[in-house]
């Protein structure tokens, strides 16, 4: 079969066409496939939730005011959302942060839950890029993740300096340890308070 | 006929050609990650053999590697997105290596190799030998590796078969070094079998093409 020559004009347009094609493509799929793909991040954020929060009966995104002035104290790592949690006896059961610290591979998505007392009740993380077998220890370490409970929101530095890190996956675990301070510094300075106030608004 | 099943046997991308290998090691130590892993290649590398085997004629030769990789990707990207939507705890287990099938060697190989040289109606058996081939080992190192190395299959949460609770899986199954050592019993059993089966017709081990200008 004859091919035909490559000439500028032919090759320009060979690839062209290609591209061109192949982006409708995508976008038909992209449509199609997107508000399915959002309903699954979803599930797996609510997931995160519980697993950080287990007292929490039911979860209420702050307003994106609340979540600005986060910004401004977390010290670069980027707060993507923040919610009150509520417990079974309809109080105030604590805070659960979505937060994206630089790890080895990228932004780490993770949420940090802080209990009522400003105390981290627990860390999951919703997705990374971290390498197998090495970065991904900081979730299949059994203790690692462990360490975190506890952690004082109002002595988060404090807490942050005796902490254990994973050979061989040293800027995976500190990634995950910016994530918990950020949460901590977030608490401290923005949501102290705000939980209780509205709480009892909600109970008048 | 013959194209397809040289995939499966005396071609077999993983086991003789050994392209594709890094994938192949990295999510073969889950059973359900290791089938949809092989379902993905089979659907890329036969939808872009047979769409570059029916364009070959149009593409101009010095842009022909910038033009395979647009449709790779762009096959890769709609089993990105449809497994993201569908299948989301694979999806998670799988992770960067669903997109990285578009730099997987086995298809660009096979596009440059193959199908660019071929009519549509063999690059198609081409396409789905060599996917089948690949599948094939991957989910026969899977089961291997997930049964001895964990003790138990599960697959998509369901548990198929369980060691007995005293059972210890030796660790090393489930990393790297062990992936290699089980693949390397696997290769030496296809090719004892291919020997066999093709002695009178093929000389064993003849050399490919496939390497030539085909990437790392």
């Amino acid at each position: 079969m004859d091919r035909v020559a490559s000439t500028p004009v032919r090759m320009v347009l060979a690839v062209l066409v290609t591209c061109l094609v192949s982006a409708t493509a995508l976008t038909f799929t992209y449509e199609a496939t997107r508000g399915r793909i959002a309903e699954q991040e979803k599930v797996a954020e609510e997931r995160a939730l519980r697993a950080v929060l287990s007292s929490a009966d039911s979860f209420e995104a702050m307003e994106t005011s609340v979540l600005e002035r986060a910004l401004d104290v977390s010290g670069g790592v980027p707060v993507a959302g923040i919610w009150r949690a509520i417990g079974t006896d309809g109080g105030f059961a604590g805070f659960a942060i979505r937060c994206a610290p630089r790890g080895y591979g990228g932004p780490m998505q993770m949420v940090v839950g802080l209990d009522r007392d400003g105390k981290v009740s627990g860390v999951s993380i919703i997705k990374h890029n971290e390498t197998p077998g090495l970065g991904t220890k900081i979730m299949t370490e059994p203790t690692f993740l462990q360490q975190f409970m506890g952690w004082d929101a109002f002595a988060i530095d404090v807490a942050a300096r005796g902490y254990d890190a994973i050979s061989g996956a040293t800027k995976s675990a500190h990634a995950v340890r910016a994530g918990v301070v950020a949460a901590g510094r977030v608490y401290q300075q923005v949501l102290v308070g705000l939980g209780d106030t509205k709480g009892v608004t909600i109970d008048e | 006929m013959s194209v397809f099943r040289r995939g499966l046997s005396v071609d077999n991308p993983l086991t003789v050609l050994m392209i594709g290998l890094c994938a192949t090691l990295a999510v073969s130590s889950k059973v359900d990650g290791s089938l949809f892993m092989g379902l993905a290649v089979i659907f890329v590398i036969t939808a872009s053999s047979i769409l570059i085997s029916t364009l070959r004629s149009l593409i101009p030769e010095l842009v022909r590697i910038p033009v395979f990789i647009v449709i790779i990707a762009s096959f890769v990207t709609i089993v990105d997105l449809t497994m993201h939507a569908f299948l989301p705890d694979v999806y998670n287990f799988l992770g960067v290596w669903i997109p990285l099938i578009v730099v997987n060697c086995l298809i660009l190989g096979r596009a440059e190799a193959f199908a660019y040289h071929n009519p549509p109606r063999l690059a198609l058996a081409d396409g789905l030998g060599m996917g089948l081939g690949f599948a094939l080992v991957i989910v026969v190192l899977a089961v291997f590796r997930e049964f001895v190395g964990s003790g138990e299959i599960v697959f998509m949460g369901l548990s198929l078969v369980k060691m007995p609770e005293w059972y210890r899986g030796p660790g090393i199954v489930m990393l790297f070094p062990g992936a290699f050592i089980v693949f390397g019993f696997i290769v030496a059993g296809m090719t004892a079998i291919n020997r066999r089966m093709h002695a009178r017709t093929i000389q064993p081990m003849h050399s490919c093409t496939i390497e030539e200008g085909g990437p790392k």
